[in-house]
């Protein structure tokens, strides 16, 4: 032993500072690297499941936004034929209220002209019965006896011819 | 590229260049030994006090190994003090090295790699930087020259003091200065100055370092055993279980073999550890006493290698007996 250079003491105080060093370098490295390292994996980790994440929700988003778009879409193009649809109605009707409008209209125009003509022609048998009168007087020279009986008979004989003329 | 590389390293100016300047170092070693003969190395086994007069156990291992901690403890605190979660340079290069150290361990020690981890990256730690120290220059040659003691400067006794085993470098060859060789061998350790003692000395060409390492090793390899196996691990010493009689003896001697292989263990580590640092610290000595420049480079690559190879060796076989003393003795495969 001695001849090796192996002294007790020595050999002690050397176990102890293997061993203070391991205390020390536990204290100050190893638990302090170690726990960087993990927490610097699980931030990685929790970054990446994260990140994940985000693009799946990203994803879905873009999803849901096109069948939102595809709805709206189908929807506008439902009302596009419905509102079609209603103004061709509508045009219908307006024609067709016009139509009967215009009808309306000429046949009361009808009715006036045919009431017009009537006026005219009763009026005309009036003036020409009194104008027959007249002349009848005229050519009898004197004046018939019977004014209103005249007058009667001559309505009577135009209303007949009148109507025969019609 | 690679032409440029080889044009600018080893082009027709730059070659005699490179062949003067190594056939000048050559020289100059050759004439050195001519005008200031490097003095013949003297190797001790062990560490040497550093002060004649001073206390004996402080020799100049023991100092290394000081210088070693400080070195080693001052890493742990720049590391732990600049941790940050975005490392920079130092905590980088001490994660790299925790984390390989780590992952080293898990594969071979699986879930206790979280209680080994602490003994054997000491053990790598402290013997790898231990082994380089060794090579830094300076550490071997720079030192004092102590006195005799007068009475032993002429005293036919002088082999008392050279009698603490050293090995001499004598006309190029080295002799262990035995006892009785001590009038054969010339006075070649033997300056007129006096004895020559190295201020530093690598912890790990100290046979106190290596012993050390290698006791607290096998220790904790049997606390462990104990801790997880309790008492049914000292039946893997003695075990005299067996259907018959033969059996019995035959497992009573393989219990006193598995003793002795832990005693062995113990010797092993430390032999081995010593070994191959002594041993290169000799090769580097050897090599510049023979020729001062470029011999000794190749040498310093392959002690730097060595250094390296011998901390990773011990710390494996640390590792492995730490879990292989968890295994129960029924799973148990004899490992040499």
């Amino acid at each position: 032993m001695d001849a090796l250079g192996i002294e007790w003491s020595l050999l002690l105080a050397q176990i102890v500072n293997f061993l203070l060093l391991i205390v020390l370098l536990r204290m100050f490295l190893y638990k302090p690297v170690l726990n960087m390292l993990n927490a610097r994996k699980e931030r990685i980790a929790q970054s990446m499941k994260d990140a994940e994440r985000v693009s799946a929700a990203a994803r879905e988003a873009e999803q849901e936004k096109a069948k939102v778009l595809e709805q709206a879409r189908r929807e506008a193009q439902e009302i596009r034929a419905q509102a079609t649809r209603d103004a061709e109605k509508i045009a219908q009707d307006v024609r067709g209220r016009a139509e009967q409008e215009a009808t309306e209209i000429r046949m009361k125009a009808q009715a006036d002209a045919a009431k017009q003509v009537e006026l005219a022609l009763a009026d005309a048998n009036k003036q020409i019965a009194d104008l027959a009168i007249m002349a009848t007087e005229k050519l009898l020279g004197r004046e018939l006896a019977n004014k209103a009986e005249q007058q009667r008979f001559v309505a009577e004989f135009l209303a007949e011819s009148g109507s025969k003329g019609k | 590229m690679g032409k440029k590389i080889v044009d600018f390293l080893w082009g027709t100016k730059q070659r005699k260049i490179w062949t003067s300047v190594i056939v000048g170092l050559f020289a100059a070693s050759i004439l050195i030994n001519f005008i200031a003969p490097v003095p013949p190395p003297h190797v001790a086994l062990s560490g040497e006090p550093i002060f004649s007069t001073g206390p004996k156990w402080f020799t100049n291992s023991v100092l290394t190994t000081i210088i070693v901690d400080i070195i080693l403890l001052l890493l742990a605190l720049a590391t732990r003090f600049s941790l940050k979660e975005v490392p920079g340079g130092l905590q980088n290069f001490m994660e790299a090295i925790i984390e390989a150290l780590y992952g080293l361990a898990e594969s071979v020690a699986g879930k206790n790699a979280g209680k080994f981890f602490p003994w054997v990256v000491t053990i790598f730690l402290f013997v790898i930087i231990s082994n380089w120290s060794g090579l830094i220059p300076g550490v071997g040659s720079i030192g004092f020259y102590h006195p005799y003691p007068a009475e032993e400067k002429h005293g036919e006794d002088s082999h008392a003091y050279l009698s603490d085993n050293q090995l001499a470098m004598a006309g190029g060859s080295i002799i262990l200065a035995a006892p009785e060789s001590v009038q054969a061998a010339p006075a070649a350790a033997v300056s007129e100055k006096g004895k020559f003692i190295p201020l530093f000395r690598a912890p790990s060409a100290d046979l106190n370092m290596t012993f050390a390492l290698a006791i607290s090793t096998m220790v904790m390899v049997q606390i462990w055993g104990v801790r997880h196996l309790g008492g049914s691990y000292f039946r893997k010493f003695f075990n005299f279980s067996g259907p018959n009689g033969f059996m019995k003896g035959i497992n009573g001697f393989v219990g006193i073999l598995e003793l002795i292989s832990e005693f062995s263990r113990v010797l092993a580590f430390g032999f081995r550890l010593f070994g191959n640092i002594f041993a290169g610290e000799i090769i580097l000595f050897t090599m510049t006493f023979l020729i001062a420049f470029l011999l000794p480079v190749p040498f310093y690559v392959l002690e730097v290698f060595v250094g390296f190879v011998q901390a990773l060796v011990f710390m494996m076989l640390a590792l492995v007996f730490f879990q292989m003393s968890t295994i129960s003795h029924g799973s148990h495969d004899e490992h040499h």
